[in-house]
């Protein structure tokens, strides 16, 4: 019986051993708490953190809180405990993590904000594209196909959501509706496709065009909705081009149905660029310095540094992809992740 | 009670669901716009085919005495498995068949197997092993759906092959073929049920296992067999969605387990067991889909939709409750 012991004890020490092997060699473990990896952005960033991370000397942990606040929550309680150099936070909930955030500085680990920016208490950097701000860059697309469609910024746009209870589509939705408000001679008819979830989005997409056969633009708040929207618009016998077509957050079957000619603009979220940045700063971030505002070059990106009430903030600008631009390698959703190595910020 | 309206009184009871379906219906066209056209009628009878062939399996098994919390997550993986081979884009490995028609039966196939395997597993652990159904589906349901997530990494597969996608855009009759198979599912399950010795032991076993098994009825077998059945009709559901959506997410279905039983249950299955019919459970499918059209046809505020939702599948069960009670008043 000793023998067995003392041989499984040898067995688990040995994989321990190799599944940690060189913690010497880098500057620290960040953390990356993902709110979920059911969704190709979400996945992205994931890989795209680490990439950029490990260029700049740190070693990236992940933990997905599958769209569960109170289990982020626990997860941040639980990566306090083990005080690594920072944690990266996606928040599943705005609101619901500020309590957390506060204890992760309070313990004097610095906490990133990355993708989805939380205002209501301060951290030590976020970078993000602005949600709301995706929703303005939509609307100025919409704006343009509705006036070479109609002479006019005119007709009627159906909106399909993300779930409901997302702040992520609900700020999209703010951003665009904000923009659209100014042209009364557009109709907004908005549908939540329920936890993101495609079929749903179809199902929307089936029931409006019966009920509104004269919508002129289909918007969808993520890229995997619209091919479900489009999977609807093929059964009921529409060609590309027949709907206008716009989504957002840039995955990869998002530029598929673009090169196919069924979606016209979606609209990029930087992934590289906003996890490029969060590991050019990293070791400010890490060594408490301060972050000078400012424009900087973010993989060819101008973006800009400002100081906000909840620290500093790096705004990264969304690109709309159309048929012209959509081999640009730099979108990630042509998953080419970029070549050049990213330099700390000095 | 004279036994005339006694009659009418039972039969209005026990298709009680397909009249509260007639009235929700008419309400709907009435006061919603646009709401009443052929082709809205047909959405929500294509709307209503993944979600109405994955209830026929948990209907079997609850009508059996047990459970199956893992069908949702099983129609993924076969939806997963659907797409990553036959789609062409995202993690599609495009995988072509000559001639092309053969891409259907491989690929069908392919989904039942994948059900029929998790739902092999689930019934030797539940029957022969002798573990609780609830816990064991309950575990299913996360292990299957991480397997989605860990085989696709949290990619999509899209652009299925148009030999397979054929099902989701022919129509005959109105309707997209997909509907059509979900209604065949139905009339052929229905039957299995209703005349087949199968059919009749599954509802005395859920009725009365030990009873059954006194009888000389081989249980075990039995609900080995609706375990595997619920698995491998969950995997024909995933490769229904994959062809309505022409691929497959990592969140494919997300949802759809509580919708097929507030769908089962509307349709007047006990979860007791040895209680309910498929034609029910085919009608109260068709009213959450009506349902759903409603809501999308009536452009209600995002927030708000899913208490709406709720709230109406809410007001159909205790319809069904009071139906119950009635019934029992006549007994």
């Amino acid at each position: 019986m000793k023998r067995i012991l003392l041989a499984l004890f040898s067995v688990a020490a040995l994989c321990l051993a190799t599944l940690m092997p060189a913690f010497a060699q880098t500057k620290g473990t960040v953390y990356y708490l993902v709110p979920t990896l059911l969704d190709e952005f979400q996945t992205g960033s994931v890989s795209a953190l680490e990439m950029f991370l490990k260029q700049v000397g740190y070693e990236m942990k992940t933990l997905n809180a599958d769209n569960k606040t109170d289990g982020q929550q626990s997860q941040m309680n639980d990566v306090i405990a083990l005080k690594p150099a920072a944690i990266i936070l996606a928040a599943v909930d705005f609101n619901a993590l500020k309590p957390s955030i506060e204890a992760a500085r309070a313990a004097g680990i610095p906490v990133v904000e990355f993708d989805r920016q939380i205002t209501s208490t301060p951290s030590d950097f976020t970078s993000v594209a602005g949600t709301v701000e995706i929703g303005h860059v939509a609307a100025e697309q919409a704006q343009k196909l509705l006036t070479a469609k109609n002479g006019s910024v005119k007709g009627k746009i159906l909106q399909v959501l993300g779930d409901p209870g997302d702040p992520y589509t609900l700020d999209i939705q703010k951003g665009f509706e904000e923009k659209m408000k100014a042209f009364p001679e557009v109709t907004i008819i908005s549908n939540p496709a329920m936890q993101w979830e495609a079929s749903n989005a179809g199902t929307i997409v089936a029931d409006q065009l019966l009920a509104n056969p004269d919508i002129d633009l289909i918007f969808s708040h993520a890229a995997h909705l619209s091919v479900a929207a489009v999977a609807s618009l093929e059964s009921a016998g529409k060609k590309p081009g027949d709907v206008l077509m716009m989504s957002s957050n840039g995955a990869p079957v998002g530029l598929d149905l673009i090169r196919k000619g069924w979606l016209n603009v979606e609209v990029e979220q930087p992934l590289y660029a906003q996890a490029a940045a969060v590991a050019m700063f990293m070791d400010k971030i890490v060594g408490k310095q301060e972050i000078k505002p400012g424009e900087y070059d973010v993989l060819g990106l101008k973006s800009t540094v400002t100081t906000e009430a909840w620290g500093p903030n790096i705004k990264i600008p969304g690109a709309a992809i159309s048929k012209e631009n959509v081999d640009n390698p730099a979108f990630w959703g042509n998953l080419k992740p970029p070549s050049d190595t990213v330099k700390p910020v000095e | 009670m004279n036994p005339r309206t006694r009659r009418a009184l039972e039969f209005v009871l026990d298709n009680l669901v397909w009249f509260m379906l007639i009235f929700v219906l008419a309400i709907f066209s009435l006061f919603i716009p646009n709401y009443f056209q052929l082709g809205i009628f047909a959405n929500i009878i294509e709307a209503s085919s993944v979600l109405g062939v994955m209830s026929i399996g948990l209907a079997l098994v609850i009508i059996a005495g047990h459970m199956d919390l893992s069908v949702e997550s099983v129609a993924a993986l076969g939806a997963m498995a659907v797409g990553i081979l036959f789609c062409s884009a995202g993690i599609g490995m495009g995988v072509q068949l000559h001639p092309q028609w053969l891409m259907v039966p491989v690929s069908l196939l392919v989904a039942l197997s994948v059900g029929a395997l998790v739902g092999s597993l689930n019934g030797y652990l539940i029957v022969q092993a002798r573990m609780n159904a609830f816990i064991i589906t309950l575990a299913a349901y996360i292990w299957v759906r991480g397997l989605v997530l860990a085989v696709s990494g949290g990619r999509s597969a899209q652009d299925l092959a148009p030999a397979i996608r054929w099902f989701g855009i022919q129509r005959l009759l109105g309707l997209p073929l997909t509907a059509w198979i979900a209604i065949l599912c139905f009339v052929v399950f229905s039957l299995i049920m209703a005349k087949t010795p199968f059919g009749r032991h599954l509802v005395m076993i859920g009725g009365n296992e030990t009873a059954t098994f006194r009888a000389g009825i081989r249980v075990k077998r039995n609900l080995i067999i609706a375990f595997v059945l619920a698995g491998a009709i969950a995997g024909l559901a995933g490769w229904l969605l994959a062809i309505r959506t022409s691929g497959a997410t990592a969140n494919l279905g997300v949802g759809l387990l509580f919708n097929a039983f507030a769908a089962v249950v509307i349709g007047g299955v006990s979860l007791k067991g040895g209680v309910g019919s498929l034609p029910g459970v085919y009608a109260g499918v068709l009213l959450l889909s009506s349902i759903n059209t409603a809501i999308n046809l009536m452009g209600l505020p995002a927030n708000f939709t899913q208490v709406i939702h709720g709230l109406l599948v809410l007001a159909a069960v205790m319809l069904d409750t009071f139906k119950q009670g009635i019934r029992q008043r006549l007994a």
